[in-house]
């Protein structure tokens, strides 16, 4: 039995259908399909949005009976992790990609599982509404391609306590390098796609430098069976580099959290750099080696060693795996996107994220690598499948054509017209992939998922508790002596080198003034 | 409004997908779909959410059968798929050489163009050398990338250059645009790199030279082959 919806809820879920249409369209239409020799990229694609379809229903639910999607957004706002701008953004895609694929091979309609569609698109709305609450939109699409995720509070540490870099120092060249190696080990480690990196921003910094939030995820051992072992001597799981640079302007950071420059990104632009690190069980971030400059110039180089090792060890694993375990871990990265979600939650399971559902599992005789291409590319770049053309009179938001990525909800479920409610409960899933062994790497240590679940129930950051958590920006600006703001600053600025104790009132021209007597104004 | 071709009704507005293994694969699976329904004699709704009505892997192997004993032949995009599958994959094609090339101001021939990623301080000339089996990889991990390899990848990935590909002197890749994924990496390395590259003429161990000293391409222009940079043949 399907449950009642009004008039209203279907045309804001269609609006929020068509918006992930049209936002993903552009996305992918400014890359070509990605192909990879190593992995089979895209069968891997389009079996984790099959494995999406049947899963998320069941595996949402579960979730939002121990919090919220909006608490989910607040919190994940708050620190760096896998519940991030392009992870968040892109569950529903994939979800939908699921259902499109299905529509089009005729083994749903879109009446078909409404309860789960209505469930799904409505999490992820609220969701994304909550983690982008401090510029108000949806997605960075909505923002004309910006991300500007974070508070004042946050941002301003980021500025003051960045070390000014020039082009030959020993830092700047520590840090470029850090950057190019931590970014090959994430694509690595991400089996080809680049759901490790995220950027957010940009931020002003003064009269002609932008900050760029620089984020590298699931790095160490973790959720990933693959990086047991090869990565047990990568330091943190996530890092974040706030960069700053002079005289380049960040015109796109987008929903897949990748960010384009003009005049292009140049590293000789760069004037300054921080270093943290985050997680589901952090309050806020963490300084990592930010007593001075040589002490973060000595760990980005022992670091950079660390993971040029690791890449050279995880390519060897992986160039020994057979063809169904490169698909399985490639699909797993993609499938698993909402997984730090649980983690944040305390109810993270191996088993919902690392396997692939039975019903999923069935298509794999058909995932050669020219139908996966093909697929994806009909599916998500040229919308040419039967299933998503429209009226002959129509012409979709970018392409112009008579077509659109994601059916919409048909209207007629309002009236007396059948349709279905849900795809069920998940079934098994399984995995071609060796089990996981090893510890988690956290910011509380290593630890066991036992003691990963427990310690997430147990945190809880000031900034998402109550009176804290509807403390925004634009209650700061009329009420920077509060002295619950005052309190919600110090927590942020506990560990700054610059700011700590120093509250609310600062300006950026104070930061200007404390970095010029730290010697750090560039 | 009937698909003759499957008896499916595909609805208004329906036509063929646009390559011939989705057209090929849905149509039949659309057709499966169908025959089941009409013989449960339940209504769609029943049927699709009957456990047992549900299509099974055999269902998907037979279709693949279907489709290679037509003679059809896959093409492959990891190299893993046509080392299982030998005969589910075509063999890997080859870059071609029509032989029909222009030459540039010196004379010289041009083998081929593409985007540049960023701007270098100046022109590569190097060794191509072909880079696109896991073997070849494998080879150079261990053994070291010879000097001054200028690297000829044929996809657009960055993994299966993972430990390798700061060593490159240049990079050339025959696919993907400056977003994709070796385009953000060799601009993180600063290792010069064209991509979407168009080749005619080149061969392994060519001594060539590559324009990195081009404008950046710009992933949202259109297409514009005289901003595209050239690769040119010295010996």
């Amino acid at each position: 039995m399907v449950a009642e919806y009004s008039y209203s809820d279907l045309l804001d879920l269609n609006s929020w259908i068509r918006k992930n249409s049209d936002a993903f369209y552009w996305q992918c239409t400014a890359r070509t399909v990605q192909e990879s020799k190593l992995f089979p990229v895209n069968p891997y694609i389009a079996m984790s949005y099959l494995n999406a379809w049947y899963r998320y229903p069941a595996l949402l639910r579960k979730l939002e009976q121990h919090m919220s999607p909006e608490e989910l957004g607040d919190r994940a706002r708050e620190v760096s992790s896998v519940a991030n701008i392009i992870t968040n953004g892109i569950m529903s895609q994939f979800y939908l990609g699921g259902r499109q694929m299905l529509i089009d091979m005729g083994m749903l309609r879109p009446t078909d599982a409404l309860d789960d569609v209505m469930y799904v698109l409505d999490f992820s709305k609220r969701l994304n509404l909550a983690y982008h609450r401090n510029h108000a939109h949806t997605l960075p699409s909505d923002a004309n391609q910006r991300a500007q995720l974070l508070p004042e509070r946050v941002v301003q540490v980021f500025d003051a306590d960045a070390f000014a870099v020039k082009p030959g120092d020993r830092l700047h060249t520590a840090v470029v390098r850090f950057l190019a190696q931590i970014s090959q080990y994430a694509f690595l480690s991400h089996c080809e796609c680049r759901l490790g990196i995220s950027n957010s921003g940009p931020y002003k910094i003064g009269g002609n430098a932008e900050m760029l939030v620089r984020d590298f995820v699931d790095l160490g051992e973790g959720d990933f069976p693959w990086l047991d072992g090869v990565a047990a001597p990568v330091a943190h799981n996530n890092y974040t580099l706030p960069v700053v640079l002079k005289d380049t302007h960040f015109n796109i950071v987008d929903d897949w959290a990748s960010f384009e420059a003009t005049p292009g990104y140049d590293h000789d632009n760069m004037i300054a750099v921080g270093l943290y690190t985050s997680d589901y069980l952090s309050d806020g971030y963490i300084p990592v080696a930010m007593d001075n400059p040589a002490t973060l110039a000595d760990f980005l180089e022992h670091e950079r060693e660390v993971l040029h090792e690791a890449t050279s060890q995880l390519w060897k694993v992986m160039a020994e795996w057979r063809r169904e375990q490169l698909l399985d871990a490639g699909l797993l990265v993609y499938y698993s996107v909402p997984k730090d979600l649980f983690h944040l939650a305390g109810i993270y399971d191996q088993d919902d994220w690392m396997t692939i559902e039975e019903r999923a599992q069935r298509f794999k005789p058909l995932m050669n690598d020219e139908y996966g291409r093909d697929l994806i590319a009909e599916l998500v770049g040229y919308i040419s499948l039967s299933s998503q053309q429209g009226s002959e009179y129509t012409m979709s938001k970018w392409s112009g054509a008579p077509g659109d990525m994601w059916s919409t909800i048909p209207y007629s479920v309002l009236g007396d017209y059948p349709s279905t409610p849900t795809v069920g409960a998940p079934r098994a899933g399984s995995t071609s992939l060796p089990p996981k062994t090893s510890t988690w790497t956290t910011t509380a240590g290593r630890l066991s998922l036992a003691e990963v679940n427990e310690r997430a129930r147990a945190t809880s950051p000031l900034a998402a508790q109550a009176p804290y958590r509807f403390l925004d920006d634009r209650w700061v600006k009329d009420n920077p002596g509060d002295p619950r703001v005052q309190e919600l600053y110090r927590h942020t600025q506990a560990s700054s080198r610059l700011l700590a104790g120093r509250g609310a009132g600062l300006t950026r021209a104070d930061i200007e003034a404390l970095r010029k007597a730290d010697g750090q104004s560039a | 409004m009937t698909d003759p071709g499957t008896a499916v009704p595909a609805g208004k507005w329906a036509k063929p997908a646009m390559t011939h293994t989705v057209e090929f694969y849905h149509s039949r699976v659309r057709a499966l779909v169908a025959e089941r329904l009409a013989a449960s004699g339940k209504t769609w709704e029943e049927a699709v959410q009957d456990p047992a009505l549900e299509l099974t892997r055999e269902d998907f192997e037979r279709i693949e059968r279907e489709l290679l004993d037509t003679g059809y032949r896959f093409e492959m995009s990891a190299q893993i798929s046509l080392v299982e599958e030998p005969d589910k994959y075509r063999p890997l094609g080859k870059i071609k050489d029509t032989g029909e090339g222009e030459v540039d101001e010196s004379g010289r021939p041009v083998i081929g163009t593409g985007q540049n990623v960023f701007r270098a301080d100046k022109d590569i000339t190097g060794t191509a050398r072909l880079v696109s089996t896991v073997e070849t990889v494998m080879d150079m991990l261990v053994n070291g990338v010879p000097e001054d390899t200028i690297a000829i990848i044929d996809d657009s990935g960055g993994t299966l250059t993972a430990p390798i590909l700061e060593h490159f002197a240049g990079v050339v890749c025959m696919g993907g645009t400056v977003r994709s994924h070796l385009g953000i990496l060799t601009r993180e390395y600063g290792v010069p790199c064209l991509m979407d590259a168009v080749l005619d003429g080149l061969h392994d161990g060519d001594v060539v030279q590559v324009e990195y000293t081009k404008a950046p391409a710009d992933a949202y222009a259109a297409s514009d082959e005289a901003a595209r940079a050239r690769i040119v043949k010295i010996s």
